[in-house]
């Protein structure tokens, strides 16, 4: 009975050849576009150097911002720096003042002036934090050499010099935690959508209907009806996990097999949200407006594009009520800091509550009756 | 156990939808081997009424048996017991022929041996043999509507709820479908049909006939017909839906 069932699921759904194409072409599309287009790494960001000192110490520092890859030069322009921000020509924009260099020597109080456009919030805050970084090396430099031309002082001077290092991922590269987000998206989306919209389909066929007044067991009903859709979550994550590592050149570092189990708890879940949406929709269009706003409830509220750390608490409370973001926590780690079961136990049982009971809640709304 | 007298059985059978009654005390008794015509306008309760008798709807009222088996509490029991037929044509379009009737064998629990007998039988019986391999869709209504009939009597019921079964298909298709259920109540099939043509409703042994949710009339064509002093089922059949009530 259950072979049969399997049997025709199969082949309904491979038989449509545009779903083999959505089913093949989606994981390798996403993550090409979600590997390149949405890089929040910021480079080349353009800096003008408003120079009112010209002197060798402001000569130098400008040379030590250009020298770095994350800076692009922008001529300045004498009439201000205002009118480069302006017109967008300049991202930051760099003051120094008059006589810079010589208050330096002479021990005199001075400001340097960073100015940004800040219309987009994330290249502004980087842009800021890369300058003030060159310029702090640049100046703690040169007080060192001052240091040492002056021994005498270096007694009395305490440094404490502040060493930062990103572990996991030094270079702070976004693919590498793109990518994992990728897997959970992709995992969300074939088995909360399709299953929803593979049983309303039936409903609005009719066949549905016909299925109900024959012995048919529920449980056979929701294994053929869903394992199809298993099959082929497991196969895109297989496909992200290879163009991930292949391409992308992630590290994997912790076990698959841990990440084949909590994947298995993860779509436990959200089979469970797709089961549960087919029994309160009565046509496509609800399941997939459902669907939809599941969805974007749990990419969002996942930590996927911005931190969770980031949102206001009362927000942060509402994500516990979100799978996506125990899954997110858990891929992630599994793949940059090659996490075990001990330091994910939390997220895991999260996930195996959150399964269990969506699943059962589903089962329990769908019944072989109608109306 | 000794098979009950009658196939299908009520009594003050009710369904509500909150506060309109779809199904008001209806009390039938379908012999066994008999073809029992369900007439009605649409709307009057017809197919409520079978989604009840096949253990889809649950009743809110009275009771009913059908096979013997108690259809508020034996649902799934009497489900074994038929073969249902709606009036939307639902098996599916993206298998094929033969695929479809293998898939709803399997489903009714049929042993792989017999399973494939059945079907193969089907295929004979149905003159679907040619097109076996054919993608479902692309078959002529009247086709399909063999295939669902095929389909509903591969795990060989003893009662078949056909829901408007000839709907949309050509009169000599439905000459022949119906020479098809006379053979099957012959073998001792107890037929439950309702339709809207009237000259089908002739062919059956009795026929009863529904308003508003409640049976208005119960007997052979012809003793109705004698009543009422009426030529056809459909001059019946109208007098009897401008009236208010007959009995």
């Amino acid at each position: 009975m259950l072979k049969h069932f399997l049997q025709k699921e199969f082949r309904q759904v491979f038989r449509q050849r545009e779903m083999v194409m959505i089913i093949f072409f989606m994981p390798v599309i996403q993550l090409l576009i979600l590997g390149y287009a949405i890089n929040l790494d910021v480079k080349h960001v353009r800096l003008a150097i408003f120079d009112q000192d010209q002197s060798a110490l402001s000569r130098s520092i400008a040379s030590k911002c250009f020298a770095s890859s994350y800076f692009q030069s922008v001529q300045s322009a004498q009439e201000g720096t205002a009118a480069l921000l302006e017109k967008g020509q300049a991202d930051v924009v760099l003051k120094i003042p008059p006589h810079f260099a010589r208050d330096i020597h002479s021990g005199k109080p001075t400001e340097l002036e960073l100015i940004a456009d800040a219309q987009n919030s994330n290249i502004a805050g980087i842009g800021v934090g890369y300058t003030q970084g060159v310029l702090g090396r640049f100046l703690a430099d040169e007080f060192e050499r001052r240091l040492d031309r002056q021994p005498t002082l270096r007694k009395s001077v305490h440094q404490v010099g502040l060493r930062a290092q990103a572990y996991y991922n030094p270079e702070l590269l976004s693919v590498y935690y793109m990518v994992p987000g990728i897997v959970v998206v992709l995992l969300t989306v074939v088995t909360t959508l399709l299953t929803a919209l593979g049983i309303v389909r039936e409903k609005e066929v009719g066949t549905l209907e016909q299925l109900m007044v024959t012995p048919l067991r529920k449980f056979h009903f929701i294994v053929g009806k869903t394992a199809p859709f298993v099959a082929i979550a497991f196969v895109e994550m297989s496909v992200a996990l290879l163009v991930g590592t292949l391409w992308f050149g992630i590290p994997f570092r912790g076990s698959l097999w841990l990440l084949a189990g909590a994947s298995s708890l993860f779509i436990l879940t959200t089979l469970g949200v797709g089961l549960f949406i087919s029994t309160v929709s009565g046509s496509q269009q609800q399941a997939l407006f459902f669907s939809w706003f599941f969805m974007v409830f749990g990419m969002l509220m996942s930590g996927f594009f911005t931190p969770i750390e980031n949102m206001p608490r009362s927000v942060q409370l509402l994500t516990y009520l979100n799978p996506l973001r125990y899954f997110m926590t858990i891929i992630r780690a599994i793949f940059l800091k090659g996490s075990g079961l001990q330091d994910l136990t939390g997220e895991i049982l999260a996930l195996a509550l959150f399964g269990t009971l969506i699943f059962s809640l589903a089962l329990l709304r769908f019944r072989k009756r109608i109306g | 156990m000794t098979a009950p007298e009658y196939a299908v059985e009520t009594r003050d059978l009710t369904r509500r939808f909150g506060n309109f009654v779809a199904v008001n005390k209806v009390t039938i008794a379908v012999r066994r081997g008999e073809i029992f015509g369900f007439l009605g306008a649409n709307g009057a309760g017809k197919t409520t009424t079978i989604r009840m008798l096949c253990g889809l709807l649950k009743p809110t009222g009275g009771e009913g048996r059908v096979a013997g088996f108690d259809i508020g509490r034996e649902g799934e029991k009497v489900k074994r017991h038929i073969g249902y037929m709606s009036q939307k044509f639902s098996l599916y379009n993206d298998l094929k022929v033969e695929e479809n009737l293998y898939f709803f064998g399997s489903v009714y629990g049929l042993p792989e041996r017999q399973l494939k007998t059945q079907v193969v039988a089907a295929l004979e019986r149905f003159g679907l043999s040619d097109v076996r391999q054919e993608m479902t869709g692309r078959l002529p209504p009247g086709w399909k509507q063999r295939l669902a009939l095929g389909s509903a009597l591969l795990h060989e019921p003893e009662i078949i709820f056909l829901d408007e079964p000839t709907g949309g298909v050509d009169p000599l298709a439905r000459r022949s479908f119906w020479d098809t259920i006379h053979r099957l109540a012959a073998d001792g099939k107890t037929i439950f049909v309702t339709t809207h043509y009237m000259d089908e409703a002739e062919y059956c042994d009795r026929i009863s006939i529904m308003r508003d949710g409640r049976v208005i009339a119960l007997d052979t064509p012809s003793s109705l017909k004698e009543r009422l002093g009426k030529a056809t089922v459909q001059d019946l059949f109208i007098e009897l839906m401008r009236r208010e009530e007959v009995e």
